[in-house]
């Protein structure tokens, strides 16, 4: 190793001359970094709700919609002609729109495109509902009866009580990464509409909306976060060193490795992800850790002048702390890498790219400092001034030999509060709820649930297994039924499928009857009326309900919320009716798709994950303790303090009421990862005490002496590092940051007030 | 297709070479809409509908037309697929915008014959790639601007270059296109592709007339194959056992008729 170190100092300049280079690759890989908001995205290629959607836009073309909503609170609601001037005017604008397929009637869907099918005296009329703008109160009158009276539409177009309607329209396939430029302009137009004057209000959601507006949140969070969490780095290193190198050194340090590390994504093609964007952040708070170790013990060599010459001296830091900075990253790395365990691949990228970063940061670390320091100037030392919070620390030593009953007594307390909060932990991945609570897309999406049938879609698909299978009379009954059924639940807004449409022909068809409402008798007639269909309606109007081979078909649901729970007992009620409607020895499928079944898929595999990286991290960690510390007992105390933090931030959530989402399903491993470190320095530094000697009280107070600094050093910047996070736009980094620099004080008291009166507990044996 | 225009026709081919000018876009969709197609005409007809997947849906019917004037009639009979089978359309079909066209439906598992709305020029028919207006001879030559554009060889046939915009915003709107391309075929004045384009000015569709040729002495093309290119799905339309100028009678093109469904020994 030496004879590295020693190479190192000797070509000072190769060195840095090859970490520029190298930053400089990297620097130039980072243009071909890309944002990833997709939501089905994260999920597994393998996973059924991936591969489920994929299906159903190959099979149905059905595809997330921007939806827009007019509202308007007059008595009338939008039956007046001002509004429905408005409606048409969107309408024709939106098909305008170079940005939207408007192909087929579901491509565009809002009250001027959509039909009334409607018995006449001798035949089948479908017509608009609106063939332009009724000019009176009859005319509207009458919309607002057949609206009523045909049903399909209502509550899905038209609000039931008449107080708003919608707009639905596709974007065009290839449009995904201008999301952003697409809200901007639909955005633009409402605005322009609404300033005209008038009493309507438009809203804009739809899983296009929200996940363009991710997009242009997600950098722009990377941007604004970077500096503020740079000028608490400077801060907390002014505070620490007082000298410029020992403040702009580390911060070179971190930020190439911030800058290797998003390199290598790019270079990967990783892409960022909501919780990836972290990354840099969590980069310059963790790496900057090694950089702080080294230069404060270069500088408390020089200030006892120990080596002759600073290469000497340099080298010697070098040696003394390449093995502890190394065993602090590898068990910070393996929480980290414990979360490929996940089957989500944010996560596991996440957790990669950290313990890369990790590595970078160390590296780097150990080849900038020392080359730098090589080729800077000596310099005359200033006096050792005290550094601060001495008077603490000192108070710390003293304080945890005095109360160990009370400290055992508060940590008991938290541990019990916390067991019984992870009872109560909740999974929810909702899309929506990762805008904080007044952010106007959540507003407007919750406008659109209360108005309307509900923004989120589930989806059906059912193969019968046969060419006109789902013209059969049972089948089409057995659509009905799960219509019905799904319908029961309140959080349902609205479903369709093409039983519905037949049933309303049925009863077109028998003079408008409704006691014909009901599927047809025969799968003949079924086909023959579907083909009547397509002489007066779009063929496609029905494209998106069934295959051309009628052998598919598809009911869409309408959710008013996309939360897990809702969903999974949803599923869960449903799985049962279904395999007795559609078994599957008779040659059926039930297949589920759709925004909700995604959230639904998501949430289950941030549980398995959750629990898989968990076990891995402790495990992994568990072990490199035991292989550190070479005996099984010390490495179990070390395990104290993360488990026990741990615990009580999974304890807060469940308090609190902050479910695990894709985000705060990372505190776990993460805290775990960081959280060791503190113990190993800790345990370290008492080894060295007891082997020197002292008694159990010596030790504890000296070693909260030496790196008793150091580990509150670490968890400032580690907690400051992370509150930053709270002035996020997204509130998943909000709760993330919130949790990880909770779990960071509890973990920094556990340690350094705990564990001392753990050591005391069995003070004979226990000697490390 | 009418002695009279014939004659108009010969007359205005003889008289080109005398004034020495290109015909204009107009002359020549005249003299697309005028072409013979006979009397009256049977024919087979077989419709795949091919999606983008590649998936076909297949349909087979009989056609009998007559032509009333510049009006037609005509009675179209299903023969496949079986749960579709003596399905029957009856069509009046009036030459001009100012009347709608009458249509009426057989089904057979209803047993009833049902009256069908009209529908818009722009809307698809029978889950074909083709609208109303498209499965016309010739578009409503007084709705669109016609230019000549050019002449050139499309294979080895030599063509007019005829683009169509209809005349105002309504009408695009009502036919769904902003603009068409028409290559007619000098010889004997059949459209053999047309290329049409959406209201956002991007290429839409293109029907291209393959295997032309002269059955009883009237052009014919065995095959239209229309393909959306922004959807991907197609319509391939291939006709066969024509019989023209049989002298069809009034008869046939009577809701009786419809109910009867196609027999065809009651044909001549």
């Amino acid at each position: 190793m030496k004879q590295i170190f020693n190479r190192v100092l000797t070509h000072p300049k190769s060195v840095l001359l090859l970490l520029l280079l190298l930053t400089g690759v990297a620097g130039n890989q980072m243009r071909n970094i890309y944002i990833e908001t997709d939501m089905d995205a994260m999920l597994p290629r393998h996973s059924d709700a991936y591969i489920n959607k994929q299906v159903l836009e190959e099979r149905f073309g059905s595809t997330d919609m921007l939806i827009i909503g007019v509202i308007n609170d007059e008595k009338d609601g939008i039956y007046n002609t001002h509004s429905l001037t408005l409606v048409q005017e969107l309408t024709d604008w939106l098909a305008e729109q170079p940005h939207f397929r408007t192909l087929a009637l579901n491509d565009l869907l809002s009250l001027a495109t959509i039909k009334d099918i409607r018995g006449s005296e001798n035949g089948l009329d479908v017509e608009k509902f609106m063939d332009g703008v009724p000019e009176n109160r009859a005319e509207i009158d009458y919309l607002k009866k057949r609206m009523h009276e045909f049903g399909v539409y209502e509550d899905v177009i038209v609000s039931a009580d008449g107080s708003g309607t919608i707009f639905a329209v596709r974007p065009m396939p290839d449009t995904r990464h201008k999301y952003a430029e697409i809200y901007d302009m639909v955005k633009a137009k409402v605005e322009a509409m609404e300033a005209r004057g008038g009493s309507e209000r438009f809203f804009i959601s739809g899983r296009p909306v929200i996940e363009g507006v991710f997009g242009v949140y997600m950098p722009q969070e990377m941007k604004r976060m970077q500096p503020i969490i740079m000028a608490l780095l400077l801060l907390l290193l002014y505070l620490s060193f007082r000298t410029p190198r020992g403040v702009f050194l580390p911060i070179v340090v971190v930020l190439m490795a911030e800058i290797w590390m998003l390199g290598t994504m790019a270079a990967l093609g990783a892409p960022i992800y909501t919780v990836t964007t972290m990354l840099p952040i969590l980069i310059l708070a963790i790496g900057i850790a090694d950089a702080v170790h080294f230069l404060s013990r270069e500088r408390l060599l020089a200030h006892y002048q120990a080596y002759a010459h600073r290469k000497e001296r340099l080298i010697e830091v070098m040696h003394e702390l390449w093995k502890p900075m190394l065993m602090t990253s590898v068990t910070t790395g393996a929480g980290f890498l414990s979360m490929l365990a996940s089957d989500l691949p944010p996560i596991r990228d996440f957790g990669l790219f950290a313990a890369v970063g990790i590595a970078y940061a160390l590296l780097i670390t150990m080849l900038l400092l020392p080359a730098a320091l090589m080729l800077l100037p000596e310099k005359e030392k200033h006096a050792d001034r005290k550094p601060l919070f001495s008077g603490y620390v000192e108070w710390l030593g003293r304080a945890v030999l005095a109360y160990p009953k009370r400290i055992m007594a508060f940590f008991a307390v938290l541990l019990i509060i916390s067991v019984a909060g992870v009872l109560k932990l909740d999974v929810n991945a909702s899309l929506v709820d990762q805008f904080k609570p007044g952010d106007p897309i959540r507003k407007a999406d919750e406008m659109l649930n209360q108005h309307f049938s509900g923004t989120t879609s589930l989806d059906v698909m059912i193969d019968t297994g046969r060419e006109n299978g789902l013209l059969e009379p049972e089948f089409l009954q057995h659509l009905v039924d799960l219509q019905l059924e799904i319908e029961k639940d309140p959080m349902v807004g609205d479903s369709s499928s093409i039983a519905e449409f037949l049933q309303t022909m049925n009863q077109a068809l028998h003079a408008d009857d409704p006691a014909w409402k009901r599927v047809p008798d025969s799968s003949d007639l079924a086909a023959q009326y579907l083909l009547l269909y397509s002489f007066s309606g779009a063929p496609d109007d029905f494209e998106t309900f069934m295959t051309g081979d009628y052998r598919q078909a598809h009911v869409r649901i309408n959710m008013k919320t996309d939360e897990t729970r809702v969903v999974a007992a949803l599923l869960e009620r449903m799985k049962g009716k279904t395999d007795a409607w559609f078994p599957e020895d008779k040659g059926f499928k039930v297949e589920w798709a759709g925004t909700g079944f995604t959230v639904h898929r998501l949430s289950e595999m941030i549980i398995e994950g959750q629990v898989a990286s968990l076990a891995v991290s402790i495990l992994a960690i568990f072990l490199l303790c035991w292989w550190m510390f070479g005996r099984l007992l010390i490495a179990a105390i070390a395990m104290i303090p993360v488990s026990l933090a741990v615990t009580v931030n999974y304890g807060m959530m469940g308090n609190i009421g902050i479910p695990l989402d894709i985000a705060t399903a990372l505190t776990g491993a993460m805290a775990l990862g960081i959280g060791v470190d503190f113990a190993i320095h800790y345990l370290h530094r008492y080894h060295e005490e007891s082997v020197a000697g002292r008694s159990y009280e010596e030790s504890v107070i000296n070693t909260n002496r030496s790196v008793g600094h150091a580990i509150l050093f670490n968890s400032f910047v580690v907690v400051g590092g992370f509150l930053v996070l709270l002035s996020a736009a997204l509130y998943p980094q909000m709760k993330l940051g919130a949790l990880i620099a909770a779990t960071m004080v509890v973990c920094y008291l556990a340690t350094c007030y705990l564990f001392p009166v753990l050591l005391g507990l069995g003070r004979k044996k226990i000697r490390v | 297709m009418h002695k009279i225009s014939l004659l108009i026709f010969s007359t205005m081919l003889l008289a080109a070479p005398v004034y020495s000018a290109e015909p204009t876009g107009l002359d020549i969709m005249r003299l697309v809409d005028t072409r013979d197609d006979g009397d009256d005409l049977i024919q087979k007809m077989k419709q795949r509908l091919i999606d983008r997947r590649g998936d076909v849906r297949e349909r087979e019917m009989i056609s009998l037309r007559k032509d009333y004037g510049r009006d037609s009639r005509s009675i179209t009979y299903f023969l496949a697929p079986s749960n579709v089978r003596d399905t029957a359309l009856l069509t009046w079909d009036y030459d001009g915008v100012e009347k709608d066209d009458d249509q009426w439906l057989y089904l057979p598992a209803l047993k009833k014959v049902r009256r069908i709305s009209s529908s818009d020029r722009g809307d698809y028919f029978m889950g074909t790639d083709f609208t109303f207006e498209d499965i016309k001879q010739t578009p409503e030559l007084e709705d669109y601007n016609w230019v000549l554009t050019g002449s050139e060889m499309l294979g080895d046939q030599e063509v007019w270059v005829v683009e169509g915009e209809p005349k105002n915003d309504d009408l695009k709107k009502n036919l769904g296109y902003a603009k068409t391309r028409y290559y007619i075929r000098k010889d004997n004045h059949m459209y053999i592709r047309v290329d049409f384009w959406d209201r956002k000015g991007q290429e839409l569709k293109h029907l291209v007339s393959e295997e032309i040729r002269q059955i009883d002495g009237v052009w014919t093309a065995m095959k239209g194959t229309m393909t959306n290119v922004q959807s991907g799905h197609r319509t391939e339309l291939t006709f066969s056992e024509h019989r023209y100028n049989s002298g069809l009678s009034d008869r046939e093109f009577s809701e009786r008729m419809l109910k009867r469904g196609y027999r065809d020994s009651g044909q001549n």
